[in-house]
């Protein structure tokens, strides 16, 4: 099954780290100068990349329903 | 080309009142022009050049304060218009900025363009005042809800709006949320978290499911 994870924009990302530093799961790392989810089962949606990232890179989405 | 433009106002389900004369005209005084998702299309203050109407796509209008924080004004889509007002008024800036949110084609008409069509098609003055009254109606609850209404009740009323809505479900992000409801993200995320230790909602990868109507409907009408 595919986990679902917060979309990266590589057109908007820099690579400034700052989603890295601020993963407490250590979810993210940098290969191949992107930012990428090195372990994704570690991720746990929580948002905080999306809380730092400055450029909008990254978005964690949500359906609102019943 | 002024054919397209034509056969895309056609589509419009607000100009199907419309006569093809009339719709020709419109065409013949307006430009369209296609705008790929994120792009700002009007800035807050410039000096008004052209009334628009959205043929497809959706655009976000909002005002920005001197801290970068954002306020949605209203979300629309094909057939809506936005920036007709400044015209009527004595500075004629664009009262707000305006963005793409997915890749988007609208009408732009130049003001003296649009002003000769109010005034020689009626049809066409009667879209743009039902335009008017239903922007104005959406911005008389945003001041409600802005005004009278806690952060957390404003989260619960968004919530339940969203859950309701019959439409193609959207996806939201919690930045997103912030700037529909006033406030700031983090915010959205600390009442989202207490709204499901109260069992009031849950919060999954991807879904936020609303659990109980009639404790979250007395949340949004009470607070």
């Amino acid at each position: 099954m595919n986990l679902i994870l917060p979309v990266i924009d590589r057109k908007k990302c820099t690579l400034c780290r700052d989603c890295i530093d601020a993963c407490g799961l250590h979810a993210l790392a940098i290969q191949n100068e992107r930012v990428i989810f090195i372990e994704p089962d570690l991720c746990n949606y929580c948002a905080d990349c999306e809380g730092v990232c400055a450029q909008g890179a990254i978005r964690v989405e949500y359906e609102i329903g019943w | 080309m002024k054919t397209d433009l034509f056969h895309d106002l056609r589509r419009l389900s607000s100009f199907t009142n419309l006569s093809a004369d009339d719709l020709k005209k419109i065409a013949a005084a307006s430009i369209n022009k296609t705008i790929p998702a994120g792009e700002i299309i009007l800035h807050e203050g410039d000096e008004a050049q052209s009334a628009y109407f959205v043929l497809s796509g959706k655009v976000e209008v909002f005002r920005l304060a001197l801290s970068g924080r954002e306020q949605v004004l209203a979300l629309l889509s094909a057939g809506q218009g936005f920036n007709t007002a400044p015209f009527f008024l004595e500075e004629k800036h664009n009262p707000a900025s305006v963005r793409t949110l997915e890749q988007t084609t609208v009408m732009a008409i130049p003001a003296m363009q649009f002003l000769s069509l109010l005034n020689n098609i009626p049809d066409f003055n009667r879209i743009v005042m039902r335009d008017y009254s239903q922007r104005l109606k959406q911005l008389t609850n945003k001041v409600e809800d802005l005004g009278l209404y806690s952060v957390r009740a404003r989260l619960v009323r968004f919530l339940l709006e969203q859950a309701d809505q019959k439409e193609i479900p959207v996806r939201w992000t919690q930045d997103e949320i912030a700037r529909q409801i006033g406030t700031v993200r983090d915010v959205v995320g600390r009442s989202l978290r207490t709204l499901e230790q109260e069992g009031l909602i849950q919060i999954r990868r991807q879904c936020i499911r609303l659990l109980d109507r009639l404790r979250l409907e007395k949340i949004a009408n009470s607070e």
